[in-house]
């Protein structure tokens, strides 16, 4: 799968550069000719759900990936897509299209102050908050008869006229999430390789750091928040519009928003084409139990298992865990100092070990305290 | 609003806000030692809750009795948790991995309680579960009388420890400054798991309150971790008193926003504390010089 | 043009007092060292110089202009760079893309123009072949030596070209050699005019390789002066040795 994290070297070969624009070619054949391929309207519906999964994915990805702060309650953006372009549609007759985007605006307006609220900070402040926000629109969508349906959903009207048969609709939409899709993957990368990118992924790495090297932190993660609620909305707005049914517990899901984070961890949250990897394989897992055993509690063992094992064992995703073994068999023994990372260990495990009682490392120095320096956390 | 109604509302805030403070205590204590989110809290609350009522139906025997075997049970599930699971997280990306490796534990514990115990709802029936008594001039429901009580217990013993056991001094340093800690020879590896240990115990006895006086299904628990979550923010991330002090002023304020708005939006009260609270102080309003930004 | 500078600049955590009134100028131009004994406040003065911390009270001044509490990237871009005491680099990024991070672009058309541009690509190779791991490019950082790391930080302040840089112990945890090799660096760009503010314990460092030389000790400067005068100090062999 092309990765585009890390760019060309120029020592590299060609060969890999023709092998991932052929894969890349592949992919869009695959995309392009599914609907003529599936064997019934069943399985063309389960494609459309395994791309509008890729589009929450990689959507989420923008902020998840790029500033490593994660979202837990994302389906709060797609949720509140769905429910503006529904309303939009129901109660100012907009042309379906355009009630998608201008959906897409607001959200992207409303994330602006809940971005101010839980970036200031760090990680903690923003998981807490997404994990809230979520929650309480589930509260409120459920509880507001008068504006939006209330509990008892709300049905939202078809775009295409009662003519266009089941089939036909399942494959326009197909297409439609394709679109989307690859206007995310679009906007993925020119960030990734823009300087905003590279500002982003510092702030992932090291905020401290990024921010002494000049990096405007807080701007720059409140933007990758509004782009990506952006996309996230026209996620949920596009498959509300096919779905035709809203109901707050499902677009306000915590499971939702599970399944993309899981999704972007699982297939890579550092590269281009791992969100939808993993909308792929985990979007077809569930669709299968789905239809074998039914919605059943099943389901939130193994998604929380799944997610699980990828967090203690594969926290970079299982591309870049594969491609690490290779490597690892590739790389040639070489005589170099010990990393810094090892470093860390021997120093904690010195520490941890043989503690001097009187407060003296092993090397005769006294670590005066340590303000944000120890961050890592 | 009536006098009466507002006395009503007001003591009923105070023994929720109690129940709140117990429960905020744990969750804010795991950040302290270990600056983990640990959103599977509320979970082990509801699993501790239908453990109580489980015990209760298989042996008649008041749920409370539960206590026995779950405060020391989720001890040691505590411990385990910190030092097999999330002690193995690389410390760079320990916030974010650790949240979602306690949310993946929610989730399990949530599917398991569906899977065993079906989604239908229950409750724990007691001779004195209808009974209320008359406290200053307040009519109160029994089983609400006695999680405040049990809460404030708790929280009377887990005072008790932070402050007079040398276990809890250790528990403080690490909390303070792990570096410094560890220079003068605690072993911070164990306080963490001693911590999330206690941290779990407040769960079980948390969870079993809860089980008296509240129907419990598994998804319960996504109703508890937000207000909870907003509380230790409010409260100062990592500061037990300031979870308390913010534990029973929002409790009474919920309680008293019931009256004129009703149950659910007067939930939104917590939700708007957090909001007010990462827009003014982000580190919190009660937690004196330990609380930190987070 | 001013110097960097402070004026009974404080700060407290809890009761313990890290900064206390602290005034220091720091001579332009030169190398000036910070020292004194562990826990004087070295680190929470250099931090709140530098706006990681926000000082309860006092003033940092700089070329003039006062920034107190500034965040760190605006101190950043007004020309003052700094290493962390626990050398931060970023992990999972190329040695290339950790210096090309630092480059400060002006405006959204500029953010979003590719990071990779011939003319910043060629800058950060230059910084990355005068520090000396020019063929550690692709390499990611967390991969590479202690030392090098070292070298790639300083590779990656000198990028934002910072009229003033701030080292918070450049030579702690390096072996000689290296130690030399930063010391020769950080002459080279003092000639170049670049000011220094070096934290420091390695004392056979800081004598040989500095102009000015601050003392502190319990969050004040208790001496200040060329490297000679502060030797023979008795107030400093008083705040180290406790004699």
């Amino acid at each position: 799968m092309p990765n585009a994290s890390s760019g060309t070297p120029s020592g590299r070969p060609t060969t890999a550069r023709v092998a991932r624009f052929a894969g890349l070619l592949a992919l869009v054949a695959v995309v392009l000719l599914f609907p003529s391929l599936a064997p019934d309207p069943f399985v063309l519906s389960v494609g459309v759900v395994i791309l509008s999964y890729a589009v929450l994915a990689t959507s989420w990805n923008l902020v998840g990936g790029f500033t490593g702060y994660i979202s837990l309650g994302h389906a709060a953006y797609s949720g509140l897509g769905g429910y503006a372009t529904a309303l939009l549609v129901l109660r100012t007759g907009l042309d379906p299209w355009l009630a998608l985007v201008a959906g897409g605006l607001i959200v992207a307006v409303i994330a602006v102050p809940v971005g101010v609220a839980s970036l200031r900070v760090r990680g903690a402040s923003f998981v807490i908050v997404s994990i809230a926000l979520v929650l309480i629109l589930q509260l409120t969508f459920q509880s507001w008869h008068t504006f939006t349906g209330g509990s008892g959903g709300l049905r939202v009207p078809r775009p295409f006229g009662p003519e266009v048969l089941r089939p036909e609709q399942h494959e326009r939409f197909f297409y439609l999430h394709a679109v989307l899709l690859a206007l995310a993957l679009l906007t993925w990368w020119v960030i990734e390789r823009s300087r905003l990118g590279a500002g982003l992924k510092a702030i992932r790495e090291d905020e401290d750091k990024a921010q002494a090297l000049g990096v405007p932190t807080f701007a720059y993660k409140l933007t990758a928040l509004v782009v990506s609620a952006f996309f996230t909305a026209l996620g949920g707005g596009l498959y509300a519009l096919w779905f035709g049914y809203l109901d707050p517990i499902f677009q306000f899901s915590i499971l939702v928003g599970t399944y993309m984070v899981l999704m972007a961890l699982l297939g890579g949250v550092r590269s281009l084409f791992g969100p939808l990897l993993g909308a792929v394989v985990v979007g077809y897992a569930v669709e299968v139990f789905k239809s074998q055993y039914g919605d059943t509690q099943f389901h939130l063992v193994a998604t929380g298992i799944l997610l699980g094992l990828v967090v203690l064992f594969m926290p970079d995703g299982v591309i870049p865990a594969l491609t690490s073994l290779v490597h690892r068999r590739r790389r040639a023994a070489s005589i170099r100092e010990v990393s810094a990372a090892e470093l860390a260990e021997q120093r904690d495990g010195r520490q941890r070990d043989g503690r001097q009682r009187d407060g003296r490392q092993r090397d005769g120095r006294q670590r005066d305290g340590r303000q944000r320096e120890e961050t890592a956390r | 609003m009536t006098g009466a109604l507002f006395a009503q509302s007001l003591v009923l805030g105070i023994l929720l806000g109690g129940l709140y403070a117990l429960l905020a205590a744990g969750l804010t204590l795991y950040f302290g030692v270990m600056r983990v989110v640990m959103i599977a809290h509320s979970a082990f609350l509801i699993l501790a809750a239908y453990l109580a009522w489980y015990f209760h139906e298989r042996s008649g025997l008041d749920p409370l009795l539960s206590l026995v075997i779950t405060v020391p049970l989720f001890f040691v599930i505590g411990y385990g948790m910190q030092r097999f699971l999330v002690s193995r997280l690389r410390p760079i990306s320990l916030t974010t991995m650790s949240v979602l490796l306690t949310f993946a534990v929610a989730l399990t514990i949530e599917g398991l309680l569906g899977f065993v115990w079906t989604g239908t709802q229950r409750r724990v029936q007691l001779p004195y579960s209808g009974t209320s008594i008359e406290v200053a001039g307040v009519s109160v429901a029994v089983v609400k009388l006695i999680a405040f009580a049990l809460a404030a217990v708790s929280l009377a013993a887990l005072y008790l420890i932070l402050r007079k056991t040398s276990f809890g001094r250790a528990l403080r340093a690490t909390t303070q400054h792990p570096e410094a800690a560890r220079l003068i020879g605690i072993d911070t590896d164990r306080v963490a798991g001693l911590g999330f240990g206690l941290g779990l115990a407040t769960a079980a006895i948390g969870g079993t309150a809860l089980a008296l006086d509240y129907t419990i299904y598994p998804s319960l628990h996504w109703h508890w971790i937000g207000p909870l979550m907003a509380i230790i923010v409010v409260g100062g991330l990592g500061s037990i008193p300031g979870a308390a002090i913010a534990a029973l002023l929002l409790g009474v304020a919920a309680s008293l926003l019931q009256v004129p708005l009703g149950t659910t939006w007067a939930q939104t009260v917590f939700y708007l504390a957090l909001f007010v609270t990462l827009m003014i102080r982000p580190q919190g309003f009660f937690g004196g010089r330990l609380a930190q930004r987070f | 043009m001013s110097a960097l500078s402070t004026q009974e600049l404080t700060k407290s955590f809890g009761g313990v007092r890290a900064v206390d009134g602290a005034s220091v100028t720091f001579q332009e131009g030169k190398i000036n060292a910070l020292i004194g004994p562990n826990g004087s406040g070295k680190t929470t003065f250099f931090n709140c110089v530098t706006g990681m911390i926000r000082p309860d009270a006092g003033t940092v001044t700089y070329q003039d202009r006062d920034v107190t509490g500034l965040a760190p990237h605006r101190i950043a871009r007004s020309g003052i760079g700094r290493s962390f005491q626990l050398c931060r680099v970023f992990p999972r990024l190329t040695v290339l893309e950790n210096v090309l991070v630092a480059v400060q672009p002006h405006g959204l058309l500029e953010r979003l123009r590719g990071m990779r541009n011939p003319r910043d690509v060629a800058r950060a190779r230059d910084l990355l072949a005068r520090v000396g791991i020019d063929h550690l490019e692709h390499a990611e950082a967390r991969d590479i030596s202690y030392g090098q790391q070292k070298l790639l930080e300083l590779a990656g302040v000198l990028m934002g070209d910072p009229r003033t840089i701030m080292l918070d112990e450049p030579a702690g945890g390096v072996n000689p050699a290296l130690v030399d090799r930063i010391a020769d660096l950080v002459r080279e760009l003092n000639a170049e005019g670049r000011t220094f503010v070096v934290v420091e314990h390695n004392m056979e460092l800081v004598m040989g390789l500095s102009d000015h030389v601050v003392v502190f000790d319990r969050g004040r400067p208790i001496a200040q002066g060329t490297p000679a005068v502060v030797q023979d100090d008795p107030l400093v062999l008083e705040a180290y040795l406790g004699v």
